[in-house]
């Protein structure tokens, strides 16, 4: 890797002060190290580690909603029995995630910031159109684990199982942008990457994510993905889906999709669909034929579609309880 | 002659590893542990193009980073790169940084070609870029002709066709590739990751033109090689190079990114199979047409040895009307190298697949119809049993017949391994002590099979010692030759030559100390009358303690979502020969091996390679996907003992059914095949005839 400078900051505004023009934010490192090993992004100057941030590692519990500080671990989502009572589409989201030891040093907000995994983007001696070049090669060439939707040419797909769930669930993303808190709902925070070839989420230079913010309006939520493995493995494609359930019929419902788009996945058009229908086979297959209706699968992809299909069926399904 | 005890202590029975604690503490010394005085990183600048010629390499700016001590070039003067990965230069320095750092500072002059063939499919077109100017990609190939086929199709009653493919699968052993090299005027020491410490020895000798007798080899511990940790490698010659510029030795690891461009794998397959028999079952007519590729390196080598695309058609079955034909497709890609059973996966695959569509046209049980067809008397009993403790009647059904979107089906497959016996060189030589400690030394290496514990294990049973009062050492080129550690060979190699040293041993001390038998309680006293001067004997591989050929049989069971397409292995029953068990200990760790390395092959594992870019595009455990803990099921290993057969060497048999087991029981589940390797969610999708049509673009 290129040389860098390191620091730990210990207060925001010193890390924002740090971190300036050209710096990057240093968490659990799992993303950054790996980018940073094969040369895929440029600089960074220096590595502010923000580990120490006071207040960042808090999970507070309140009533309308929840925050999840960004430097709580994946396993300590996955651990506490509360989350798991509150938001179980949460706790089954990052009991997938990665590995056993990946998810002790994963945060919260590396999850949701992490950069592409296509292949080709990872691929040192590629230079695709999501690393300056004029090309996607995913497009013409090998675009078995790409998405079904883009706003682009970049057909790299979003794959934070946390940001799947938390877009199910109307959760708020808290960023610290130019000294200021802002909040983003989960479409914001990824929306650029729906554009922007070289973007992966719409967050600025500098901009630090704090929190997120969980109501606690919808009492179920679920999470499933497939993988071609049964542990330790990107999802070829993952549901969240989140709602209340009154007397059979669905209230306030939400799903997402990850892993077949830029962007979490949401059809407004679904959600409406599905508000006040009981929840049974004929409603989520429904539901999941406005989801994927406007899927543009390629040569390798389109597996994604029955894929797809099973598993907005499927988690729906689980939030009969 | 000779021949085995019958009443054994030890042999056959099951020893804990006798270097198990080390391993498990961390003690173990591996090549990659090696850290020789003065010490530098060694590294290689790889292609970044997939065929190109390079004009010039100006390592002057590499020099002058801080912390580099040496460089070098592959080759003088001009010279042609053909795969993504070869090697162009290499770097020594005082750290990994300046050697990276350095890498990114060589100054490579190259003329790219922008036409080369990564994949199979476009090299065999006509006019597809040519990996070798003036040889055609695709070889002549070779067909064999048995029996009149054309006419014995005709006299079938059920004929099934299949195209059945296989990908290039990578060995990815533990431990990368390298080694530690350090040339002084004595000489070169090298302690390297091998799986040969002679053929390394004499690799090194003739690329660096020295005596054999300047090149010392040692392989205290090594992480795997499954084939392909043979020869000195670029990594061995550029290491001895840097090191003799540096004046220091040299340690030169590959990467995990290195291992999968160009330090070996296993070729594809591409089957075309015809296969019909008569109404009672008998297999009557094959035709099978396959073509593989093997990277640049496109021989047509049949297996056994090397890394060559044809396969053993039609594998185990003895059918009278027989058509074959095979060719090889060179492709810009690295080459083939050994692979654990080199083409006995694919060609089992392609085979055993056939054999189930068959049955299911006869409306036969596949494993009825292979103890119809299956002349091999073992494999026949190895069926029963293993059919027995898998509960196959009770299991089997009608394929796709199972309820629910989740369906549960089951495959078998057989295996044949037709090496497996001893390399006849086998020397190794015993130090008894006055004390009564002993140490037996061979130059064979422990790939990590139990080599050190078989030796332990013979010794202790023919001297009535315990296997912990044996001090074993092998892995050095100053030791008696050994073996190879590959095909299969190395316990029948060293299982006999043992027993001599033994014999031997019992032969000296009694002529020298009296002790009409100094074995077991004896001992002690017979080595102290040795005085003060230890007894050195050498043994040799002798006749009739060894044999070959082993077999197997695998049993699959798994569970298909045919919504998601996720393949769940549910159980495997695997049952082997190897004639006489030394170690069942040891043994049962190669079959288990053997079975997820072949569950990887199955249902995760391929190279994949980019036509646009010619770049290995998966090369990491990321995306090159190996089983994990959770996709392991329970494995029944079932053993037969056969003393009367003498040592037989398992490594290979044990990974050669599992994936055709595998694919037998997915296609038993869903009701329809799957026939391309590795069954994939999207491959099962597709077969079950779910995917949506793609719009061209």
């Amino acid at each position: 890797m290129k040389a860098f400078e390191y620091a730990t900051a210990l207060s925001t505004d010193s890390a924002r002060q740090l971190v300036a023009g050209n710096g990057a934010y240093l968490a659990g490192g799992n993303d950054l190290l790996g980018l940073l090993k094969d040369y895929l992004i440029p600089g960074p100057g220096i590595l502010v580690n923000v580990k120490s941030l006071p207040g960042l590692n808090r999970i507070a519990r309140g009533g309308d909603s929840w925050t999840i500080g960004a430097l709580v671990t994946v396993a300590e989502i996955e651990q506490d029995e509360q989350i798991g009572k509150v938001f179980p589409g949460l706790h089954e989201a990052a009991a997938e995630i990665a590995s056993p030891q990946i998810r002790n040093v994963a945060t919260v907000g590396g999850n949701l910031a992490q950069h592409s995994r296509c292949w080709y983007f990872r691929q040192r001696d590629v230079v695709c159109l999501k690393k300056g070049g004029d090309l996607c090669y995913a497009r013409e060439g090998d675009n078995r684990y790409h998405s079904l939707f883009s706003g682009n040419d970049c057909i790299s797909p979003v794959v934070s199982s946390l940001g799947t769930t938390l877009a199910a669930l109307d959760a708020a993303v808290v960023v610290l942008r130019d000294g200021k808190e802002k909040r983003l709902s989960l479409g914001e925070l990824y929306q650029k990457a729906w554009t922007e070839p070289a973007a992966h989420h719409s967050l600025n230079p500098g901009d630090l994510i704090l929190r997120v913010e969980i109501p606690t309006a919808r009492t179920r939520s679920a999470y499933l993905q497939v993988s071609d493995k049964h542990a330790f493995d990107w999802a070829l494609v993952s549901c969240a889906a989140a709602a209340n359930v009154v007397d059979g019929k669905l209230n306030q419902p939400r799903v997402a999709l990850g892993s077949v788009s830029p962007v979490p996945h949401q059809v407004g058009a679904a959600d409406d669909f599905l508000e006040g229908r009981m929840l049974d086979d004929d409603t989520v297959s429904q539901a999941a034929d406005l989801i994927l209706k406007d899927a543009k699968p390629l040569e390798h992809n389109a597996y994604k579609v029955p894929m797809a299909h099973a598993l907005i069926r499927r988690t729906l399904l689980k939030l009969k309880g | 002659m000779p021949s085995w005890p019958t009443e054994t202590k030890y042999i056959s029975h099951a020893t804990l590893r006798v270097d198990a604690a080390p391993k498990v503490k961390g003690q173990a010394r591996y090549a990659s542990d090696i850290q020789a005085d003065g010490w530098l990183y060694g590294m290689i600048l790889r292609s970044k193009w997939p065929a190109a010629r390079i004009l010039s390499v100006n390592l002057d700016r590499a020099r002058q980073i801080p912390g580099i001590k040496a460089a070098v070039v592959v080759r003088d003067g001009e010279f042609n790169v053909r795969f993504y990965g070869e090697e162009i230069a290499a770097v020594a320095g005082t750290s990994k940084q300046a050697c990276l750092d350095a890498l990114q500072a060589i100054e490579v002059n190259a003329e790219p070609r922008l036409q080369f063939a990564v994949n199979e499919d476009l090299a065999r077109k006509d006019g597809a870029p040519q990996v070798w100017e003036g040889r055609p990609n695709v070889t002549p190939g070779r067909s064999r002709e048995r029996g009149n086929v054309d006419q014995a199709f005709q006299e079938c009653d059920a004929v099934v066709e299949g195209f059945y493919t296989t990908p290039v699968q990578i060995h990815n052993p533990m431990e990368t590739h390298g080694n530690t090299v350090w040339w002084t005027d004595e000489g070169i020491t090298a302690w390297a990751s091998t799986q040969g410490i002679s053929s390394v020895r004499d690799g090194l000798a003739g690329a660096l033109q020295l005596d054999q007798s300047k090149v010392r080899v040692i392989t205290e511990f090594m992480g795997g090689g499954f084939g392909a940790k043979f020869g000195a490698g670029a990594e061995g010659v550029l290491a001895a190079r840097l090191s003799r510029e540096a004046k220091a030795p040299v340690r030169l690891m590959l990467t995990r990114f290195d291992q999968a461009l160009a330090v070996g794998n296993r070729p594809s397959s591409f089957q075309k199979i015809k296969m019909g028999a008569k109404a009672d079952g008998t297999l009557h007519a094959f035709e099978g047409e396959n073509y593989g590729t093997a990277g640049i390196g496109a021989g047509g080598d049949a297996g056994g040895g090397g890394g060559g695309a044809d396969i053993p058609m039609p594998y185990l079955y003895p059918i009278p009307n027989t058509r074959v034909k095979q060719s090889a497709v060179a492709v810009h890609a690295g080459s083939a190298r050994a692979f654990r059973a080199p083409s006995h996966p694919p060609a089992s695959f392609g085979m055993e697949s056939a054999m189930d569509d068959l049955a299911v046209k006869l409306g036969l049980d596949p494993l009825a119809f292979r103890l119809k067809n299956d002349p091999n008397e073992i494999r026949r009993r190895e069926y029963a049993i293993g059919a027995e403790k898998f509960g196959w009647k009770e299991k089997y059904q009608k394929p796709g017949s199972a309820p629910g979107p989740v369906k549960t089906g089951i495959g078998c497959a057989g295996a044949a391994w037709p090496a497996g016996g001893p390399t006849r060189s086998t020397q190794g030589e015993a130090q008894i002590n006055p004390d009564g400690s002993v140490e037996f030394r061979l130059g064979v290496q422990d790939i990590g099979t139990g080599t050190k514990t078989v030796i332990a294990v013979v010794a202790a049973e023919m001297l009535g010692l315990k296997p912990e009062q044996i001090t074993v050492k092998v892995g050095d080129t100053n030791f008696p030759p050994g073996p190879g550690s590959g095909g299969s060979t190395t316990c029948a190699s060293i299982s006999p030559t043992v027993y001599d040293i033994c014999t031997n041993a019992l032969q000296r001390l009694q002529a020298q100390t009296g002790v009409a038998d100094a074995r077991g309680e004896n001992w002690f006293a017979a080595c102290k009358k040795l005085g003060v001067t230890p007894l050195v004997v050498h043994g040799n591989w002798i006749e009739g303690l060894s044999t070959n050929p082993a077999c197997g049989v695998q049993f699959a069971e798994v569970a298909v979502d045919t919504e998601t397409g996720l393949v769940t292995v549910k159980q495997v029953v695997a049952v082997h020969d190897c004639g006489l068990i030394i170690d069942s200990l040891t043994l049962e760790s190669q079959i288990n091996g053997g079975v997820i390395m072949g569950m990887g092959y199955a249902l995760y594992e391929e190279r994949v390679m980019d036509d646009l870019s010619g770049v290995v595009l998966n090369p990491n455990f990321e995306t090159y996907k190996l089983p994990g803990i959770a996709d392991v099921p329970e494995i029944e290993v079932v053993l037969l003992n056969m003393p009367e057969r003498g040592v037989i060497g398992i490594g290979e048999p044990a990974t050669v059914p599992i994936a055709a087991a595998i694919g037998n029981a997915v296609a038993n589940a869903i009701g329809v095949r799957v026939g391309s390797l590795p069954i994939t969610p999207a491959r099962v999708l597709a077969a079950l005839g779910k995917i949506p049509p793609v719009a061209q673009t």
